[in-house]
This record gives structure tokens, C-alpha cells and sequence, in this order.
């Protein structure tokens, strides 16, 4: 060891974070996973059986799995598309397993007997899954150690923090879990779907209230410039196969994704209509060259997730502004703990890089906390951390020398069996 | 880049002069290393200040610098040399972890050098004792109604598997078989027990920790976080209103203490030189005034005029004497001068030994008499503004806080002052008492004496 300042230890462990919108996976000791992929898989049910991968049950089920960003987006027909994932929990193991498969297989491109494994996890994931997957990644994988980490204390790593509350705003929820000396606090973890799948919705339902076709660019063979406003002029491609209904609408979702990551924006204070007419406006391009500018409506349609009680179609209901969940969640948890937590709110996921989300989150979180509170919002700025967090705080910790004691060991498994994970890994 | 020593390693002939490894040492500190050398020479002689020896020899031999050029010497950072040397092998190679107990064999890049050696992370291993019991233990001594034996296990092993962070061993408390308890409760419960068994066992190394735990301290003190966390930014706003305030009397007090002090000295002068005054008609009836300066009372330097004493300096002009000092400040000089005018007294008289000492005397007096008249005014003005003070809030307060009616003394500002204190609900004596209120308040004495003058 040379100095004692740098307290890296490298032993090629790899790092997964698979969360409900997208799987990342690299080497621990590196600043960015080197596989990033949807984690949606699309499925074929055959009759025959015989798919790509070499598992038994694969061929017992007759699937065949198509993933990854460049398997996924080819029309194939009949080829339904799901997420092995359902509430960041794994649903379905086959799946998951050959998201794991295609990892090693295509970007990991090594043995998995080679690299102790660290593997992110819900914050309220159950014990008999937590078990399942030791079980999947001692046996199947027959990889030489295991650790399951919860994402919230991985971002907090990554944000150089132990304790604070990290504020997870992704795709199907956004959540404020508190984190103390590295240890999640189970009880405090507040939940609210009004995340970007939410927004998605929204913008699906504008897009059908201005009456705009939304064309997946799988079906566009060529287009022609038309002035704003104006019907677009695209031709469709000839012999498209006959694709399912859930990849089509995976196809237009991403296409409001793109929508939602460049118009929206998230207003300053809370929504005024007159306000909110005189904001510039922001002029977008729909792939099949549909052009026109947006006003209010991006404004609008994220006010949602601060003031959900006018949102149309959640009428009556009690759901969690963004705000709200950050201050319910830490007025869970003991009063002694509560300076640190409002003294430093971790902000990420994906959603969170709407335009103006931290600075109207930080406005919120002053009006509501305790006046004699100090308040500190931890956001990095770009967006890469913001994304990846929890994978990049997993990458500082498995590559820590005095990490290096806390995986549960092959021989440690064989010996405590698959509850050995509920002991080592708290 | 290549250097000779890479020509050199290549063509199989290795310099002898750098063999071996490269070391961190020899990246950093190559430059400090010659520094020191050069240095060594030119010693200081004993007894030679260090000024001295700086003037004569620099670090390089010249003469010294005339203007500050040090370019050389000095801090900065150094340059690694590198390639120089061989470099140190690394190798990927297996390790054990003594931190472990199951000897897992992981891989990892060391130093061919510290191979073999223990992993040098495993130092930090560190867990927190917690004490242990056996069943008899349990049984004979740390039985208690409220809690079940499987629970303080249940207890035990939390607190061990979080080092003491109570905060994580209630939110994981298995909460479903045993009943909720508070951060407080398990607290309680833990050092209660450690407290036992250090009793038991004092000679283990448990039995430096006696730490006593007061839980119902802790569940005020909670209690009053709870609370403070909780007011609302009404409250908050008063209370810093209610602390400003209670500044703003506390240096008013301060003021007025001061400003009595000051009146106080000035009616003293007053006094004593009214005295000496009589004394000395008196005196100069009878006898010729020699011994005066003796049996005169030291007055305050505050009051009146100070006039220089001549006596040692050589030969003077006795008009000098009546200089009026530098100290004396405009106004002072201005209203002198007036009222010497109004009572047609001239200003400047022949100074013969007599006139110079009573005209002195009197511009002294002069300006003691302008001093207590402005204090009188100041006076004057502050009770009229408490009076105005004290009416609007007997207005404002209606008759039930009223405390008393405007009196003909310093009763009133008094009361007002108490008023306010009331309206203000700090509860806090900010006012002097009315005895000392009095000394200062115009009312009697002060004027009194003005007039006697």
C-alpha cells in the first residue's frame, strides 16, 4: 500500500445495476458502467423451442429473448415486450437471467467464475427474492463472491455521503429513502408513482388532446420538411412485419421520452397560467417531421409531480408530490438523525434532470422544513452521475481494500446456505 | 520520450550508477536531496548573527542579490524524473484477507516486492465489543418483567451486527414478534444489562465502559427537539423579534447607566466648586490666599477648564496664564465668550496676579455652568419623550395594565418602561430601579444647583 490516502484495492469485481428502465454494468474502479442497455427485453414464444441461449428452462419455456438497444428496436413480428422487473423487484428470473446471460456474453466478455459480483437492489426488496438471487449467482454463475447492496446507499457513495436522503426520482417511481452511516432505514422510505413513466402518460394524453400522431421512427422510410403546423409528409415503410401492440407503444414511448427529455421544463414556482404563457416557447421536430412550437404545456404537464392534486385523470387522489415525499419521509425517522438527512437531499434518477426539477425541489423542500433547518440539495450536474449514481457508487465500493472483507464468500455460501445473504448484507 | 538510460537498458550495457527499482523517494525528493548537499559547505560560524552570514554567502556563492530575484530556490513543484530507472513489477497475484474467517482467495495487482505480505487493509478491521451472557447469567441477574429473554437476544445480536447504531437496530427491529420499542427503550435496555454484566465480570475489558444511559432524560430532551423543530416560522420570527428587542434595552440600560454616571460627576464638580468658592471669599477676607492650592479638593478633569501650570518653564508672560487650553473645544470657547459679552466683562483683562487667577476661575465655571445646562436639557427632553411614551401606551394597554399615573418626578418613565416590559412579555428587568432612576431624572437637585451658581 503506498500512502494511505488512496484506499483502492482493485480485484475485478463487476457492478450491476439493473433498474426497472435500464441495466448498467461494468468493472468496479471505473467512472462509468460499460454496458448500458434497456433493461425491457423483447420476448418470442415459439412453438418449437430452441432459442439463442443455451439454459434448459430457456428451452423448456420456448423463448427467445431479444435485447439490448440494437435487438430491441428491429420490428420483428409477433415479438411482445416486457420488463423482467416489476416494481424494481425481479419478476421474472428467465429474464433476468438472460439480461445477465447477454452481459457477460456481449460487454462483460469474460468468465463469471473470473469476478466477484456486486449487484444493486430495491430498497425494499423481499428476502425470499434477496435469496433467490444469491442462490442464482452462486450456482448458476458459480461466481467467487457476492454482495447485494441497496441503491440508496450507493448513491449516497457516490455522492461521498453516508448519511443523507436520497431522492430517486426514475422512471416507474420516485422514492425518498433515508440512508444513516451507510445503512438503509427501511421505515422511513416513502414512495409515490408520479415519476417519469407518469409523465410519459401525460404527454401521451397531450400529443392525443392536440390530436398529434405519434410515428415511431421503426415506420418512417422518408420524410419531407413541412412548415410548422402543417400535416407532415412521410412515407411509411413497405413490409413492415405485423409487430405487437406493447412494442409498438414502447417504440412511441420512447419517442415522448425524447419529447419529455428536451421540451419539458419544470417552472419555478408553482403553476400560473399567465406565467407560465409568457415563458418562450420550444420548438420541436416529431420524427415523422410533424413540426410546431410548445408553450404552457411544458410547463404544465410537470407540475404534476410537485402538485399532483389538479392532475387530470388522478382526481381525488393522495398521492405525493415530490416535495411532500422528501419531508413525510424524514419526518419518519428519529428526530435526532433529521439535521443530517435535510443536510444533505441526494437527488438522481433520470427524471430529475427535467429542466428546473432541483431548483423547484429546492424552493419546495425551504418552505417546508422546519425553519431552523439547514437545507443542503446534493444534484450533480452532469448528467452521466445523475443517471448512473447508484452503479458509479457501487463501482467506489467493491474496488475499496477495506471492502474487501464484506463479500460473502463461495465457501461462505456453501457453508450458511442463501441466508448467509441476510446477515452479510443488511 | 527516451533518455539514456532506456538507450542504455536496451543495448543490454545498464549503468551501473542507477541500478535498481525505481522509488517513490526518488520521483519527489530528488530535488531536495541535492539542495541539501550544496548547503553543507558554507557553515555559519558560531556567533555570526544570521543576517550576517546571509549577507555574505548566498546558497550559490555570489554576491547578493539587489533586488529580490529568487528564482531558483524556494518552492515549487517538483518534477518527477521519470524513466530514469527501472520500473517496480507489479504482478496480478491471489491474496488472502486476514480480515476474513473463511480465507477466500481473490486476485488483485501488488507489488512484487510486498508479496506474501499481510493485506494491508485488514488493520482496519474493527468491530465494537458487546458484551455476551450465558443462560444462568440471564436467569440469576438481568431478568427483567418488561422484557423476554429471546428479545434481549434478538438485542444483542442487532447491536452487534450494526455497532451500536441504535438508529439502524430499531429500524430493523423485529417489530412484528416483539413489541414496538423506541430508540430509547433499547437503549436502556442494552446499557442496562452491559451495566450488569460489568458488574459481574470486572475484570473484562467490558468493564471500562460503565456507561450509564438516563432514558427518561433522553425522552425530554427528544421531546424538546421535537418542539423546537415544530414552531412555526411565526414563532420564529417573534422570538428573534423578542431577542432584538431585549438588545435594544439592554444597550439603552447601558446608555442611561452612563449617562447618569456622567451627571453624577458633573454635579459633584458642581458642588465642590461651589464650596471652595465660599471658602475662599472667605479666605481672602481674612488672610492673603497662599496656602489655597493645598487645601483645594482635586476637581473631576472632566469639568471646568484645566489651565496649564506655568511655574517651571522659564519666563513667561502672565497673559500667557490666561490662554484658554487647546482642549477646550469650540462651542465651549463660543459660549464663554458670550456671556462674558452679555455681562460686559472684559475679555481680555490686564493680567495682573489677582485678575488672572479669578477670570481663570471664572471661564472654569463658566464652562461647568453650560455643561450642567445641557445635561439639564437632554434631561429635560428624554423624561418629556417617555412621558409621550408612557401616555400612548396607557392609551394602546387600556386600564388594565396600567401601573401607575404619570407622576410629577421620575415615577413615570419608570412605569412606562415597566409597561412596555409587560407589553413586551419578556419578563425580563431591563429598568433600573426608581431609586437610581432618580439620581439622574432633572426633577430637584441639578437644577437646583444651577440656580445656586
Amino acid at each position: 500500500m503506498s500512502g494511505g490516502v488512496y484506499g483502492g484495492d482493485e480485484v475485478g469485481a463487476l457492478v450491476f445495476d439493473i433498474g426497472s428502465f435500464s441495466t448498467r454494468a461494468g468493472y468496479a474502479g471505473e467512472d462509468c458502467p460499460k454496458a448500458d442497455f434497456p433493461t425491457s427485453l423483447g420476448v418470442l414464444v415459439e412453438e418449437e423451442g430452441g432459442g439463442e441461449l443455451g439454459a434448459e428452462q430457456d428451452k423448456a419455456a420456448g423463448r427467445t429473448f431479444y435485447l439490448d438497444t440494437n435487438a430491441l428496436h428491429v420490428a420483428r413480428a409477433g415479438v411482445e415486450l416486457f420488463s423482467p422487473l416489476k416494481n424494481g423487484m425481479i419478476e421474472d428470473w428467465e429474464a433476468f437471467q438472460a439480461i445477465l446471460d447477454h452481459t457477460y456474453c456481449k460487454h462483460i466478455k469474460s468468465e463469471p467464475s473470473l469476478h466477484p459480483v456486486l449487484m444493486s437492489e430495491a430498497p425494499w426488496n423481499t428476502r425470499a427474492k434477496r435469496e433467490k438471487l444469491t442462490e442464482l449467482m452462486f450456482e448458476h454463475y458459480n461466481i467467487p463472491a457476492f454482495f447485494l447492496c441497496k441503491t440508496a446507499v450507493l448513491t449516497a457513495f457516490a455522492n461521498g455521503r453516508a448519511t443523507g436522503l436520497v431522492l430517486d426520482s426514475g422512471a416507474t417511481h420516485t422514492t425518498a429513502i433515508p440512508v444513516h452511516d451507510g445503512y438503509v432505514l427501511q421505515q422511513g422510505i416513502v414512495k409515490s408513482p408520479l415519476a417519469g413513466d407518469f409523465i410519459t402518460m401525460q404527454c401521451r394524453e397531450l400529443f392525443q388532446e392536440m390530436s398529434i400522431d405519434i410515428t415511431p421512427p421503426y415506420m418512417i422510410a422518408a420524410k419531407e420538411p413541412v412548415r410548422e403546423g402543417a400535416p407532415p409528409n412521410w412515407t411509411k415503410k413497405d413490409k413492415l412485419p405485423p409487430v405487437t401492440k406493447s412494442w409498438h407503444t414502447y417504440m412511441c414511448n420512447e419517442v415522448i421520452q425524447d419529447f419529455q427529455a428536451s421540451v419539458l421544463q419544470v417552472s419555478d414556482s408553482p403553476y400560473d397560467e399567465q406565467v407560465a404563457a409568457q415563458m418562450p416557447t420550444v420548438h420541436y421536430e416529431m420524427p415523422s417531421g410533424y413540426t410546431t412550437d410548445y408553450g404552457a404545456e411544458r410547463l404544465r404537464i410537470p407540475e404534476g409531480l410537485f402538485d399532483p392534486s389538479n392532475v387530470k385523470g388522478l382526481s381525488g387522489n393522495t398521492m405525493l408530490g415530490v416535495g411532500h415525499v422528501v419531508t413525510t419521509s424524514i419526518g419518519m425517522c428519529d428526530i435526532d438523525i433529521r439535521p443530517g438527512l435535510y443536510g444533505s437531499v441526494i437527488v438522481t434518477g433520470g427524471n430529475t434532470l427535467l429542466q428546473g426539477f432541483t431548483e423547484r425541489l429546492n424552493r419546495e423542500l425551504s418552505q417546508k422544513a422546519p425553519p431552523s433547518m439547514r437545507l443542503k440539495l446534493i444534484a450533480s450536474n452532469s448528467s452521466m452521475e445523475r443517471r448512473f449514481s447508484p452503479w458509479i457508487g457501487g463501482s467506489i465500493l467493491a474496488s475499496l481494500g477495506t471492502f474487501q472483507q464484506m463479500w460473502i464468500s463461495k465457501q461462505e455460501y456453501e457453508e450458511g446456505g442463501k441466508q448467509s445473504v441476510e446477515r452479510k448484507c443488511p | 520520450m527516451a533518455t539514456g538510460a532506456d538507450a542504455r537498458e536496451i543495448l543490454g550495457c545498464g549503468g551501473d550508477n542507477d541500478s535498481g527499482p525505481l522509488s517513490k523517494k526518488d520521483i519527489i525528493n530528488s530535488d531536495m536531496k541535492k539542495a541539501k548537499k550544496s548547503t553543507d559547505a558554507y557553515k555559519r560560524p558560531q556567533g555570526m548573527p544570521r543576517e550576517v552570514y546571509a549577507l555574505l554567502y548566498s546558497d550559490k556563492k555570489d554576491a547578493p542579490p539587489l533586488l529580490p530575484s529568487d528564482t531558483t530556490q524556494g518552492y515549487r513543484t517538483a518534477k518527477a524524473k521519470l524513466g530514469c530507472k527501472k520500473v517496480r513489477p507489479w504482478k496480478w497475484m491471489p491474496f488472502t484477507n486476514s480480515a476474513r474467517r473463511d480465507g477466500i482467495v481473490l486476485y488483485h495487482w501488488r507489488l512484487v516486492t510486498e508479496e506474501g505480505k499481510d493485506y494491508p487493509w485488514s488493520k482496519y478491521n474493527k468491530t465494537v465489543n458487546v458484551p455476551v451472557y450465558s443462560d444462568q447469567e440471564y436467569q440469576q441477574h438481568l431478568h427483567d418483567d418488561g422484557w423476554t429473554k429471546s428479545e434481549t437476544d434478538h438485542l444483542f445480536d442487532l447491536a452487534k451486527r450494526f455497532d451500536l447504531r441504535f438508529i439502524v437496530v430499531q429500524d430493523r427491529y423485529d417489530h412484528q414478534q416483539f413489541r414496538k420499542r423506541s430508540v430509547e427503550d433499547l437503549k436502556e435496555r442494552y446499557y442496562s444489562v452491559c451495566a450488569k454484566l460489568a458488574k459481574l465480570h470486572p475484570s473484562s475489558s467490558n468493564g471500562a465502559e460503565s456507561y450509564v444511559f438516563d432514558a427518561n432524560h433522553e425522552r425530554r430532551r427528544k421531546d424538546q427537539l421535537e418542539r423546537l423543530f415544530n414552531r412555526t416560522p411565526e414563532q420564529v420570527a417573534e422570538e428573534e423579534y423578542l431577542i432584538q428587542e431585549l438588545r435594544k434595552m439592554e444597550t439603552q440600560k447601558k446608555e442611561r447607566a452612563r449617562m447618569a454616571q456622567d451627571l453624577q460627576k458633573l454635579i459633584t464638580a458642581a458642588d465642590t466648586n461651589a464650596e471652595t468658592q465660599c471658602a475662599k471669599r472667605k479666605a481672602t477676607k481674612r488672610k492673603l490666599p497662599q496656602k489655597q492650592g493645598a487645601e483645594n479638593p482635586p476637581v473631576p478633569e472632566t469639568t471646568g477648564i484645566k489651565f496649564p501650570d506655568f511655574k517651571s518653564s522659564g519666563v513667561t508672560l502672565r497673559s500667557q496664564r490666561m490662554k484658554l487650553p487647546s482642549s477646550v473645544g469650540q462651542k465651549k470657547i463660543k459660549a464663554i465668550e458670550q456671556i462674558l459679552t452679555e455681562q460686559e466683562v472684559d475679555l481680555n483683562p490686564i493680567p495682573t496676579e489677582e485678575v488672572v487667577q479669578m477670570f481663570n476661575d471664572l471661564r472654569s465655571d463658566l464652562v461647568l455652568l453650560y455643561q450642567l445646562k445641557q445635561a439639564h436639557a437632554s434631561c429635560e427632553y428624554e423624561e418629556q419623550t417617555l412621558r409621550h411614551r408612557h401616555q400612548a401606551l396607557l392609551k394602546m394597554g387600556g386600564a388594565g395594565t396600567a401601573v401607575g399615573g404619570p407622576g410629577p418626578d421620575g415615577q413615570p418613565d419608570c412605569a412606562g418602561a415597566e409597561l412596555k416590559e409587560q407589553a413586551d412579555g419578556t419578563g425580563v428587568s431591563l429598568t433600573p430601579s426608581p431609586r437610581k432612576q432618580r439620581e439622574w431624572i432633572p426633577g430637584s437637585s441639578p437644577a437646583k444647583k444651577i440656580k445656586r451658581l
